[in-house]
């Protein structure tokens, strides 16, 4: 009798607020650096073996695309670090009230822009 | 375990429309989740007109003529109508909240109505809530009094006082009614409740923990200190968002993380 009872939709039906948006860009960024931090040895790594394999690097390095996937992994970093700063701060139970909840989020947001543009600019 | 999709029987089709017979001065359609579980179909949204300058304001009020006056066998739990018993707890408009305190008018379009998220459903808007009351009775929601502690032995008989300002750090953790908006509200207890206890009752745990008058307290600290029942709470704050009553469950759940961290 009770094993034909459905599960109730959640996902699909429940709004995207934004508690939940900016915990889940946190994981996905997460991963994203890890996953990056090969790159980074790759990178060494070519450096290493010196200048005839880094020339491969030079050449990857003018690709368009690549420029794109470095453009989100470094908001990737941005998000994440200072996201992380708003996260160690609730460990302490600081700022966890609703408003100061939605109101350091877009402080996140605005850092994270901010920053990436000024490395970007300066770099 | 995580799964995004709905199971197959859970899958929801499109219902039937109960359209309003006579000119409504101010209409307004409510789409309901229903499922029967007489028949063996799938569950669906059912579409009902109604005329809110005939109906009072909040979303409970147009449910309960409804359930008068087009359809009696709308489904739903209901009680004291005023946000006090938690009964009527349900996602409106895609947030969790409790039906008699939800204003229609907050809602600028069709109102759409279901379960509270990932739950089993007995019938229509009413989620099979056992699973979460285990979880309660687990963290021993009551006043314990240790039989060890010979100080409390000595005055088992006299009357448990506390002070006005003991009594103040309870504020925010006894209004809870138990509603259920907050863990149905979190990601986290929807890929994990069959371990993780979810805010509602970790609320609770936290009440009991901070009560002066328990002799308990590191025992109940040691039996939440536990990777799933206790740790898969990571801060997404869905809780806070959705409770009905305006509590913070997430920084109770932080306060039992520092306390544990601390104390133990």
């Amino acid at each position: 009798m009770t094993d034909n009872r459905p599960l109730s939709p959640h996902l699909s039906i429940h709004k995207k607020v934004l508690t939940a948006l900016f915990s889940i860009f946190h994981r996905i960024t997460g991963i994203g650096l890890s996953l990056g931090t090969i790159l980074i040895a790759i990178w060494f790594l070519l450096i290493s073996l010196g200048p005839n394999y880094f020339i491969y690097f030079e050449i990857i390095s003018k690709n368009i695309l690549f420029k794109f996937i470095l453009l989100i992994w470094t908001i990737g970093i941005f998000y994440h670090l200072y996201n992380g700063c708003r996260k160690l701060y609730w460990s302490f139970g600081i700022g966890m009230d609703l408003t100061t909840v939605y109101r350091s989020g877009y402080i996140v947001l605005f850092l994270t822009l901010s920053s990436t543009i000024a490395v970007w600019l300066l770099v | 375990m995580v799964e995004f999709s709905l199971p197959a029987n859970s899958k929801v089709t499109n219902g039937k429309l109960h359209s309003s017979k006579e000119v409504a001065e101010s209409p307004k359609k409510l789409v309901i989740y229903r499922w029967d579980p007489e028949d063996d179909k799938n569950p669906r949204l059912d579409t009902y007109e109604i005329d809110q300058s005939k109906c009072g304001p909040m979303v409970l009020d147009a449910l309960m003529k409804i359930k008068n006056e087009i359809d009696p066998t709308l489904t739903f739990r209901r009680s004291c109508r005023e946000g006090v018993c938690g009964s009527c707890a349900m996602n409106i408009d895609g947030v969790n909240t409790l039906a008699c305190l939800k204003s229609m008018s907050d809602v600028k379009k069709d109102i759409k109505i279901y379960p509270l998220p990932h739950m089993r459903v007995v019938k229509d808007l009413v989620p099979d809530l056992s699973k979460a009351y285990e979880q309660l009775a687990s963290i021993k929601p009551w006043l314990e009094r240790s039989k060890s502690n010979g100080k409390n032995l000595d005055s088992q008989n006299e009357e448990k006082k506390q002070s006005p300002q003991d009594r103040e750090k309870l504020d925010g953790k006894w209004e809870c009614v138990l509603c259920f908006c907050c863990t149905t509200s979190c990601p986290s207890y929807w890929w994990n409740g069959d371990e993780y206890l979810g805010p509602a009752v970790l609320l609770q745990a936290a009440r009991w923990v901070e009560d002066s008058r328990d002799a308990e307290r590191k025992k109940r600290l040691t039996a939440i200190n536990d990777s799933l029942k206790l740790y898969r709470c990571h801060s997404i704050m869905n809780c806070t968002r959705s409770c009905p009553k305006g509590l913070n469950p997430a920084k109770e759940i932080a306060g039992l993380k520092k306390a544990i961290v601390t104390e133990l």
